[in-house]
């Protein structure tokens, strides 16, 4: 359905026309005696409803329904109210229909909100928004050449009211408007206006008329219109087992007819399948689909292949059976329907089930489903790794969730805050640095880190914050003098993994990377940085004594590894294709890989190639802050080596010059087995 | 999205195509060339795809089901023989039979027609069928447009030129007309020759066959990600909104919260495998934590990832799509509101996980969430009366249920101006003031008395007594304090 089609905006216009007070002869009973009561008593004399009761009701019973299946607008029952009755001795000439219809027109020129909305949103485009309307208009006609008469006063008032808004902000031309017009009369009495299905008075008007007798056959006529023009179609749910009122312990089978967009049925309109249940009721123009009740199970699978959801409404609202379905789901259980067959397996076409308060028709798909047999994910890309931080994620997880901000939140600069970005925001800072695999994080696996790792991320932090982060460090300090062992992965290394001291060494570098990545977050989380920074630094002549002495030992350099992986995370949000990096890092590598091994990178001295150990450092080799060049080359690098085993030579190469045969030279094969991490990266 | 292969087995196909110095081809050799092309493509790119395979001529026959498996359809094609002339209506109720069998009303499919212009003779042939397009009854209705969202697209084993030396061009546009327009016609541009084919071909796999290949990104871990089947353009409101909303390529999982059908998968191989994904740590943890994940596609296009697994133990990633717009799911809110738990003053789930923002209340509850009045049937307004009449008897301890009823009718029975009632209702309980047992309080006398008087002042209609908004309250007595010592 168009958005601003005819049924964005319904007009009822109701006769108030003195005749509309007369009575609609059908009478109820509503002195209803009880059976234990006294016997001789004569109950009160049934009372009838006025033409006006009539229209009114069903008016308000068209709107319940469209209310509740497409909930936009609000109830207008108190206006109906002030209007009362109509007086049976008025003067008719002063509350004619005429009045009522020139002020339909008028209101189907009036912007609607979302008619506004949608026009502001569209700027040089606004004329794409349609303005369309219906006009119910219940009255008692007197004649077809009355009905005539209505429609020219229809017309022609469009007529008018489109030149007026022709030179209007305010007002929108009418496009299109259906005028629906029902002549109703008390039961008993011969109509004297003839039905006419719908036709084109002008390219502006539509016009249809229904004679219909009052009381329940005009409900019955509304409730047909309100399916017609909003597109619903009616499910009746049967076979509902429902506890009798006056034997608890027996159950009755009872139906129940709800209403609800006609795309619910889908499956059977396109597949001729209407027979299926297709029964008519009351009368031979309503057509229902009957799907039976299935006892409620809890196992939701089939929800996976849901198609749809609905909103729904009961034809029969206050009927004892609808409000026991009704109360039965809103109380948070959910029915499954079933297709009923005269053999075979059963199959479940749809479930009801409420969400705050709503129900919805859930549309579950019946046939073969085109995602059956998934591969599974562990056949995929890192399907085979094993270490993956799944309970931290679970935890990151539940720190991201979302909620509902329904007031507005407005930034410093006074432009409003929309919370979704703000999301979006904190999943960016929590993100700066994680490492998704056990084996590549120390600080993430120790218990000692967490009051530091869980308050960095934030946006900013209050001076408690900042304490507790020190308080952190110094505590890793102590542990570190006390020589405690750390929980360092030796997955993939040989041997022993690398020692105390160097294993130390790698949980400083990782924590400076994730106190680093929020430094520009606040003055404070720089404070948390210079305190890291001041607890950590050792005499750099020490330094290098024991990575001289350590040299041979050092199977590879955990360091630059969580470092590398940082880097590597950062470069797969960078969304740049294979190829592209393919080509261009080829040229750039050489470069990436002087500047690795350049002063400026964060790692300490002994990162550079173990061929090169025994001669006397670079004279540039001193610490500095990470440039962004070699942020950038480090991040083609990595990109690259994940593309392909690294040249041995290349990676081994000082100044792009490889030493040849230097395993003759060396001892163990210490550089395949660094080749090997490197291109596991 | 499974695809059906209709392919033409009549005669005509065996015609022969004219190529210098080489071995003779004929148009069914070139139309296999092609699809085998297809299928190649698809083995690749689309492996999770199902596709099925017709060929038809006067009749037709499903020569391969759905399957995923190309090297069967390969074969498949190299097993056809020829057959008499084109009939192509057949074929077609074929197609919306089988896929209906196969997968309903609601999946999309796309109907792949290979065929070479000669649209037949006589009964059944496509000039006859549209011919009698419009003298058809529901037995026996055209099959266009599918009974299914389609797309048909026509593959002419012939050049633009042949097909238009006859009408057949304007025939095979009249059944893309009746698909709704949802479709198009492919012919060989220049002579028909294997090379030409393959172009045709491409440009296919170029439109309907281009594999999706999006970023998933969740600050700064990412993914690629394949995505199966491809999301299609969804158009919105042609009128308001003509351009159908394309998914960015770079999905945002902004969060987690709490149907339709799509599946990421990675293009796997050995080596990928001993990667760390992002996909697989997020589906690790999602299944363990029995989370979802919302996913952004687009401006206001959301969808959710979450794990799913089969009967077996095989579990994937997959992607829902929601229907594009700010608030595709009601019971979560406008989409923008949603923020981090960290920004609201306490924790919405408890700090017991015991609870949940979710599911929103709407503003106004819908009508079987609330006490409506309607009078439509005698039994609704029965049951409002019976209601009052009950706690009428149970006067005093009723008194604030009985004026509670009572105003609720009375409100009624003003909007819909039925006035009658409200005498009616005065009557009865001016009758049940006369029944009251002897051991009765004497308050109920008193209540009942003043509740008719009321409601009798109101059904004279006069403003005075029959506001909407005035509501009977109960009669201040001297009993009602005291009342429960003495019963």
């Amino acid at each position: 359905m168009k958005i601003f089609s005819e049924s964005h905006k319904t007009v009822f216009v109701v006769d108030h026309c003195p005749y509309m007070a007369e009575s609609c002869r059908q009478h109820v009973e509503f002195d209803m005696l009880v059976k234990n009561r006294t016997q001789g008593i004569i109950p009160l004399a049934p009372i009838s409803k006025s033409l006006w009761t009539c229209s009114v009701e069903s008016s308000m019973e068209y709107c319940r329904i469209m209310y509740d299946i497409f909930p936009f607008r609000k109830l207008l029952m108190a206006a109906l109210a002030a209007v009362g009755p109509p007086n049976p001795r008025a003067d008719p000439e002063c509350c004619s229909i005429l009045h009522g219809l020139v002020a339909a027109v008028e209101t189907l020129c009036k912007i609607t909100e979302y008619q506004h909305e949608a026009r502001t949103l569209l700027m040089e485009n606004a004329e794409r928004v349609g303005n369309r309307g219906r006009i119910i208009c219940i009255t008692n006609a007197k004649s077809d050449s009355h009905v005539r008469m209505l429609e020219d006063c229809v017309q022609e008032t469009i007529h008018e009211h489109n030149k007026l808004a022709a030179n209007s902000d305010h007002l929108m031309q009418i496009q299109k408007c259906e005028l629906v017009l029902i002549h109703t009369y008390p039961v008993g009495e011969d109509s004297l206006v003839s039905d006419r299905p719908k036709k084109e008075l002008s390219p502006v008007l539509t016009s249809e008329v229904h004679s219909v007798r009052a009381g329940r056959h005009l409900a019955t006529k509304l409730n047909i219109l309100v399916q017609q023009h909003f597109d619903l179609a009616s499910t009746t749910i049967t076979n509902i087992p429902m506890k009798e009122e006056q034997h608890a312990n027996t159950s009755a089978n009872y139906d129940v007819e709800l209403l609800h967009h006609k795309d619910a049925h889908v499956d059977f309109l396109k597949s001729g399948d209407t027979h299926l249940g297709g029964s008519s009721r009351e009368g031979s123009f309503k057509e229902t689909i009957t799907l039976k009740w299935c006892t409620p199970r809890t196992n939701n699978i089939e929800l996976h292949y849901c198609t749809g959801a609905y909103r729904i409404s009961p034809v029969d609202v206050n009927s004892r059976p609808s409000s026991c379905l009704t109360n039965f789901l809103l109380n948070g259980r959910s029915v499954l329907l079933e297709q009923p067959r005269k053999s075979g397996s059963k199959v479940i076409s749809h479930m009801l089930s409420s969400h705050g308060g709503e129900i919805f028709l859930h549309v579950l798909s019946s046939s073969r489903s085109i995602l059956e047999d998934p591969p599974s994910i562990s056949e995929g890309c890192g399907g085979r790794v094993t270490d993956y931080r799944i309970t931290d994620f679970g935890e990151f997880m539940r720190e991201n969730r979302l909620t509902p901000f329904l007031d507005p939140r407005y930034k410093i600069d006074g432009s409003l805050e929309i919370p979704l970005e703000r999301a979006k925001d904190q999943l960016e800072k929590h993100t700066r640095y994680w490492p998704m695999i056990i084996s590549q994080t120390t600080i993430f696996n120790m218990q000692a880190v967490v009051p530091l790792a869980s308050v960095i991320v934030k946006e900013s932090l209050t001076e408690e914050d900042v304490l507790n982060c020190q308080k952190t460090i110094y505590n890793l300090v102590d542990m570190e003098r006390k020589n405690d062992p750390l929980p360092i992965s030796t997955v993939g290394t040989r041997g022993k993994g690398p020692k105390r001291d160097e294993q130390y060494r790698i949980m400083w570098n990782e924590l400076e990377t994730l106190v680093r990545a929020h430094i520009n977050n606040s003055e404070k989380h720089q404070r948390v940085l210079e305190c890291l920074m001041a607890c950590r630094s050792k005499p750099p002549e020490e330094e290098e004594r024991k990575k001289r002495g350590r040299k041979r030992e050092d199977k590879e350099d955990k360091s630059e590894k969580t470092v590398k992986d940082y880097e590597q995370e950062k470069s797969w949000q960078d969304s740049e294709r294979l190829k592209g990096i393919l080509e261009r890092g080829k040229e750039e590598l050489a470069e990436a890989e002087i500047i690795k091994d350049s002063p400026d990178s964060p790692e300490p001295p002994n990162k550079k190639p173990l061929v090169e150990m025994d001669n006397p450092p670079p004279v540039e080799k001193s610490k500095g802050p990470v440039s962004l060049l070699s942020f950038w080359s480090n991040r083609i690098n990595t990109a690259n080596s994940r593309k392909h085993q690294e040249f041995a030579g290349r990676l081994n190469s000082v100044n792009n010059r490889a030493e040849l045969y230097q395993h003759l030279k060396e001892e163990n094969g210490m550089e395949t087995t660094e080749n090997g991490k490197a291109s596991r990266q | 999205m499974p695809t059906v292969v209709v392919m033409d087995v009549s005669l005509s196909m065996t015609r022969p195509v004219s190529l210098e110095g080489s071995e003779e081809y004929q148009r069914k050799h070139l139309a296999a060339h092609g699809l085998t092309m297809l299928f190649e493509h698809m083995a690749t790119n689309y492996k999770l795809e199902f596709t099925a395979l017709v060929v038809f001529s006067s009749l037709w026959e499903l020569m391969v089901p759905f399957t995923r498996d190309y090297n069967t359809l390969q074969e498949a094609l190299s097993n056809m023989d020829d057959y008499d002339k084109t009939c192509l209506e057949s074929a077609l109720v074929g197609v919306c039979n089988i896929v209906q069998q196969e997968w309903g009303g609601a999946i999309p499919c796309q109907v792949v027609l290979v065929t070479d212009g000669c649209l037949g003779i006589g009964r059944g042939s496509l000039r006859h069928s549209l011919a009698t397009h419009s003298q058809r009854s529901e037995n026996n209705r055209f099959p266009l447009p599918f009974p299914f969202p389609s797309k048909l697209y026509i593959m002419c084993m012939a050049n633009l030129e042949e097909l238009q030396s006859t009408d057949s061009l304007d025939c095979l546009e009249r059944l893309i007309d009746l698909n709704n327009g949802e479709g198009q016609i492919f012919t060989i541009d220049g002579p028909l020759c294997l090379k030409n084919v393959q172009s045709m071909f491409g440009k296919l796999i170029d439109l309907a066959y281009t594999p999706f290949h999006a970023v998933l990104k969740c600050g700064h871990l990412t993914a690629d990600v394949q995505v199966f089947p491809r999301p299609e353009p969804f158009v919105v409101d042609e009128e308001i909104d003509p351009i159908p909303k394309v998914i960015n390529t770079e999905g945002d999982e902004v969060g987690t919260g709490i149907t339709d059908d799509n599946e990421d998968e990675n293009s796997a191989n050995q080596i990928a495998g001993k990667i760390p994904n992002f996909c697989v740590l997020l589906h690790g943890s999602l299944k363990v934590e029995g989370m979802v994940a919302i996913v952004q596609l687009g401006p206001e296009w959301h969808g959710m990832l979450y794990s799913q697994a089969d009967s077996k133990k095989k579990s994937n990633l997959m992607m829902s799509l929601f229907e594009p717009g700010p608030e595709p799911l009601p019971w979560l809110g406008k989409m923008a509101q949603l923020g981090p738990i960290s920004d609201a003053k306490e924790n919405p789930y408890g700090e017991d996980d015991n609870k949940s923002p979710f599911p929103l209340q709407p503003k106004n509850k819908r009508s079987y969430a609330q006490n409506v009045t309607v009078w439509i049937k005698p039994s609704g307004l029965q049951t409002d009366v019976q209601k009052i009449l009950r706690n009428a008897r149970k006067l005093p301890e009723k008194t604030q249920t009985f004026y509670k009823e009572l105003n609720r009718l009375r409100k009624a029975a003003l909007a819909f101006g039925f006035l009658d009632l409200l005498k009616g209702v005065a009557d009865m309980l001016e009758r049940e003031c006369t029944l009251l047992p002897d051991t009765a309080h004497p308050d109920a006398a008193f209540q009942l008395t003043h509740a008719a008087q009321q409601l009798k002042l109101a059904s004279t209609g006069t403003s005075e007594y029959a506001g909407y908004d005035h509501n009977i309250t109960p009669l201040q007595t001297d009993f009602s304090g005291s009342s429960t010592e003495r019963m």
